[in-house]
């Protein structure tokens, strides 16, 4: 573990971030989320724990932390590639390695931490014995790697959660995910009088952990749901062997055994944190429920949306829209500007689980009766196979002159540039996107995924009562979303309705300062406490 | 051996009295046939100076050659084993072309070395200068057979080297008459023409490798360490130190017995030794054909099963089709064994004089043949450890053999009781600790072939 110190020798902070493949390092709607906390409550001090897979994959940070960030860690769960089979020091080094370990036989371990992976995998429940075992990791990764007591848990998790299964691959599938798992067990983290972790996982497993060390709080902030989104990337894994793949462009109803077991082992680090955190943010009631449905406890969970900087000169004293740009028309039911092509911006990572295809195929369908003029606007080097293919869909498809890969913008010029906002996402919790365009006055067409229905249709009763602002469309259903996208294209002054009402809500409901009031609240109850 | 276990499958699978004969005899040759030519030729030498006035000097080469064996097979011990898994391996991987350029480098290597092995030999043994200018000759010879014998038993048929031993053995018995009566050489022809015969039987063995390998190098441009035979030896280091510590083993009570109880009795025990061991030609041809067929098909049946993606059960009954074919091999061979055993302590009187050895050899030889029983249990032992590839292991059982034997026979020398019974004595308990050690492998098999094996970046913790 790396650990960065602003001073040299860092005072204890009062939050410690606990961060899974985020800030600083990568772009993107929970580490816009994770600067404006930090940058917004000068007043806390924080400690940030960046928790990546393999060192040096990050790059250079993306933000300039904050003078308030006492302390900047790194934590990686895999340290890299092994030695080569040229390399006949390691490999010794290795072998006494093994063989020490080895020595030792008997299925019996005295490991408390052995045990609790077992029960983490086997159990329904967690409960405080379970992550205060977890907690005294007292179990190295050679032990796990290579002894007896280990490999009897292997083949008892076998032959309970994946008898069909090739025992080989599994056996192999066990190691990949507990190895990492002992390393961040193992791994020293910031003194801090809280642990805020902003999402389950190895963020969740690690602050759960710490939290039980210290006797000292976790909060959790899930943005998005860790569990279905690693559901939905272990779907489209390639790196697991399914007994029978089947189709590939048909999803497979029953995932394979390796898959299932996966998944099980994500849901348990989500329970984990959830059962050891003293409160739990969602981003909505959509949210909240769905947390509750995967093992929350309704009394520790509170809803505080994200917010957007709203610029006061955007809203009129009556909450109408602001005197229009330059380049908006002046009459929004002008029938003359219906011969302009529509500006439609996707505005993402161009990544799978954003969906970028179903985008691509409502384009080209909404392309058949309107004219459009298609950005896709983020970066595309997360997953640069998925992009090429998606660049390519373009090109087969034809619509070269009309859907165009523009890369990563400023915020600022992004929205000006734009007449409709689409998501044709798998999973999001509270896109920043969609908050970002209503502070803009452009309307949204959304898949009805995480809390975008109640961000685009409203949450409560007064927030209703301000109109839709966009569509909301069916995951994966290109239909769906190229009907929204001929509807909106087909009636500026329906776009120019949908984009009032979103700016309304944005100023009432989603405004950035809300946002870290209640915050700093939950900071300072938490600290309390 | 490349095929063999194909070809032995083919002979049995006849079902015929015959084709079991022919594959046990097959076994037996290829275990045995060197060694077995080697002592005939030179009984037959012993047996000839017997009827031949003015061999005074013959127990001098006889003793040149002992000594000239034992330390060329102890020194060799390492380099064989190391070039014989390195040639294994390349042919595992098909690439039998990458062997051809090591082995010649090797074989360099071998015959200069041994070259220098021998005089040092023969300036130890302060033999008289004829008789000492044939001991380099004699180690190149012998380490370079030894060193062709274990390549060429992985890429030749048993034919050839039944051929290049057979015709080596009949040209040193007829090189040494002739030697020795015709150009009146005297107990120095003998030296000479065993020397030579071997020198024959090296060269057949070197033809038959040179015929089995292809044509071309394909290990000059290769990146990786694999073809490499420095990199093989020290990724070997454990097997060669196994191989030398076992080699030994062979000597130590010898040694001990020349040190402690005199050159005489060092000599009687080495011949009744010699004698004895040919008691375990039957149980080595069981041993063979046995690995090389049904254990082999387990083996492959256990690996394949996991590599194959078979669910843990398969897994565990494969190991367990292996247990019972290693349990099964281990009876069967103890059973022999001890039959063959009982044969020869019952007619021991008659086979010791029978090669004109004194009566003071009768003692030893039954104790060393009672000891061969022990011993063969170690042998099945460490072949099944070598097979799991457990080298350190096999160099605790080597190494415990050893010292064992060593120990033993000093302290049977120290209470002038026979040396051989520390020789049984040492067998015993080193055959007790492989029977534990194999035991406890197999039983843990599957943990054990699972949990061993490396994860990825785990070094770098």
């Amino acid at each position: 573990m790396d650990r960065r110190s602003a001073t040299a020798i860092a005072p204890r902070a009062q939050v410690c971030l606990l961060l899974e493949g985020t800030y600083p390092y990568v772009a993107g709607g929970v580490s816009s989320w994770v600067h404006r906390i930090v940058s917004d409550l000068p007043e806390v001090s924080f400690a940030l724990l960046h928790i990546g897979a393999v060192r040096g994959s990050y790059g250079a940070p993306r933000y300039t932390v904050p003078a308030n960030v006492t302390e900047l860690s790194e934590l990686y769960c895999q340290t890299g590639p092994s030695p080569g089979p040229a390399d006949l020091a390691a490999r010794r080094e290795l072998e006494r390695r093994i063989h020490r370990v080895r020595r030792h036989r008997g299925p019996v371990s005295a490991s408390r931490t052995l045990a609790a992976l077992r029960r983490m995998h086997l159990g329904e429940g967690v409960d405080d014995a379970l992550v205060s075992d977890l907690a005294r990791a007292d179990l190295s990764i050679a032990e796990l790697l290579h002894s007896d007591a280990a490999f009897a848990v292997i083949t008892e998790l076998y032959e309970r959660l994946a008898p069909d299964a090739a025992f080989l691959d599994f056996f192999w599938h066990f190691r990949a995910m507990h190895a990492p798992l002992l390393r961040l067990l193992a791994a020293p983290v910031p003194d801090a009088d809280s642990y805020h972790t902003v999402s389950t996982g190895y963020a969740g497993l690690v602050g759960a952990v710490a939290s039980v060390r210290t006797n000292r709080p976790l909060l959790l902030t899930e943005h998005g749901f860790y569990t279905r989104e690693r559901d939905i990337e272990l779907s489209r894994a390639a790196w697991i062997r399914d007994p029978d793949p089947g189709d590939p462009r048909i999803p497979n109803p029953r995932p394979s055994p390796l898959r299932r077991f996966w998944s099980r082992g994500f849901a348990a680090l989500s329970r984990i944190a959830y059962h050891q955190a003293q409160s739990i943010v969602s981003l909505g009631d959509n949210l909240r429920q769905q947390q509750m449905s995967y093992g929350a406890p309704a009394d520790k969970l509170l809803v505080i949306p994200n917010g957007v900087a709203v610029p006061a000169s955007a809203v009129g004293a009556t909450g109408k829209r602001a005197p229009a740009d330059p380049a908006e028309p002046a009459d929004p039911a002008d029938p003359g500007d219906r011969s302009r092509a529509l500006r439609v911006g996707f505005v993402g990572r161009v990544v799978p689980i954003k969906d970028v295809a179903t985008f691509i195929k409502a384009c080209d369908l909404a392309l058949r009766s309107v004219n459009l003029d298609v950005h896709i606007i983020g970066p595309d080097d997360e997953d640069p196979a998925y992009a090429r293919r998606c660049k390519a869909l373009v090109a087969m498809l034809a619509r070269e002159s009309h859907i165009r890969f523009v890369g990563p913008k400023p915020a600022a010029q992004i929205y000006a540039e734009l007449d409709v906002v689409v998501l044709t996402s798998f999973s999001e919790s509270q896109p920043l996107v969609i908050l970002e365009a209503g502070a803009a006055g452009l309307p949204v067409i959304a898949t009805d995924v995480g809390v975008c229905r109640e961000m685009l249709e409203g949450r409560t009763g007064d927030d209703r009562a301000l109109g839709p602002s966009g569509r909301v469309t069916r995951v994966a259903d290109p239909e769906d979303t190229a009907a929204a996208l001929t509807e909106l294209a087909g009636s500026p002054r329906l776009r120019a309705e949908l984009g009032e009402a979103g700016r309304a809500r944005v100023h009432a409901y989603y405004r950035s300062n809300q946002m870290i009031d209640r915050y700093r609240a939950l900071y300072r109850a938490t600290l309390e406490a | 051996m490349a095929g063999i276990g194909w070809r032995l499958e083919r002979m049995i699978a006849h079902g015929s009295l015959a084709g079991s004969f022919a594959a046990y005899l097959t076994g037996a040759a290829v275990t045995s046939a060197p060694w077995l030519l080697t002592t005939v030729a030179l009984v037959a030498m012993h047996l000839l100076a017997r009827t031949h006035a003015g061999m005074g000097e013959f127990p001098q080469v006889e003793q040149i050659v002992t000594v000239t064996y034992a330390v060329t097979l102890v020194l060799g011990a390492p380099v064989h084993i190391v070039v014989s898994r390195y040639a294994a391996d390349r042919l595992y991987e098909r690439r039998p072309a990458a062997i051809a350029a090591p082995l010649y480098r090797a074989l360099a290597m071998t015959l200069l070395g041994f070259s220098l092995v021998g005089l040092v030999t023969a300036t130890l043994i302060a033999a008289p200068l004829p008789l000492a200018c044939a001991v380099p000759a004699l180690t190149v010879v012998v380490g370079g057979q030894w060193l062709l014998l274990g390549v060429g038993g992985g890429l030749c048929s048993p034919a050839v080297v039944l051929r290049a031993f057979g015709a080596g053995t009949v040209v040193s018995i007829a090189g040494a008459i002739v030697l020795e009566r015709a150009a009146g050489l005297g107990a120095r022809g003998f030296l000479y023409g065993f020397t030579a015969g071997q020198a024959v039987a090296m060269t057949g063995m070197l033809i038959g490798v040179l015929c089995a390998l292809p044509d071309g190098d394909d290990s000059a441009g290769d990146p990786g360490p694999g073809p490499r035979l420095g990199f093989a030896f020290r990724e070997y280091r454990l097997l060669a130190a196994s191989a030398f510590a076992s080699q030994l083993a062979m000597w130590a009570d010898k040694l001990m017995i020349w040190l402690l109880a005199g050159r005489d009795l060092a000599v009687i025990y080495a011949s009744a030794a010699a004698l004895a061991w040919f008691s375990v030609i039957p149980a080595f041809a069981w041993i063979f054909v046995e690995l090389e067929t049904a254990f082999y098909r387990a083996f492959r049946g256990f690996y394949g099963a996991i590599e194959g993606g078979a669910g843990l059960a398969e897994v565990a009954a494969g190991a367990a089709a292996l247990r019972r074919e290693a349990t099964r091999i281990l009876h069967g061979a103890v059973a022999i064994q001890l039959v063959v055993t009982a044969l020869v302590l019952v007619g021991s009187d008659r086979l010791v004089l029978a090669i004109d050895l004194p009566r003071a050899a009768i003692t030893p030889f039954r104790l060393v043949a009672l000891a061969a029983v022990p011993q063969l249990v170690t042998l099945v032992g460490m072949i099944l450890l070598h097979y799991f590839d457990l080298r350190r292991d096999a160099l605790v059982v080597a190494t415990t053999h050893l010292v064992g034997c060593a120990a033993a026979t000093a302290a049977a020398c120290a209470l002038g009781i026979p040396p051989g019974i520390g020789s049984v004595t040492a067998s015993t308990l080193s055959a007790a600790i492989v029977l534990r050690v194999v035991t406890s492998r197999l039983r843990t098999l599957v943990a054990d072939t699972f949990q061993s094996q490396p994860y990825s970046d785990e070094l770098l913790d």
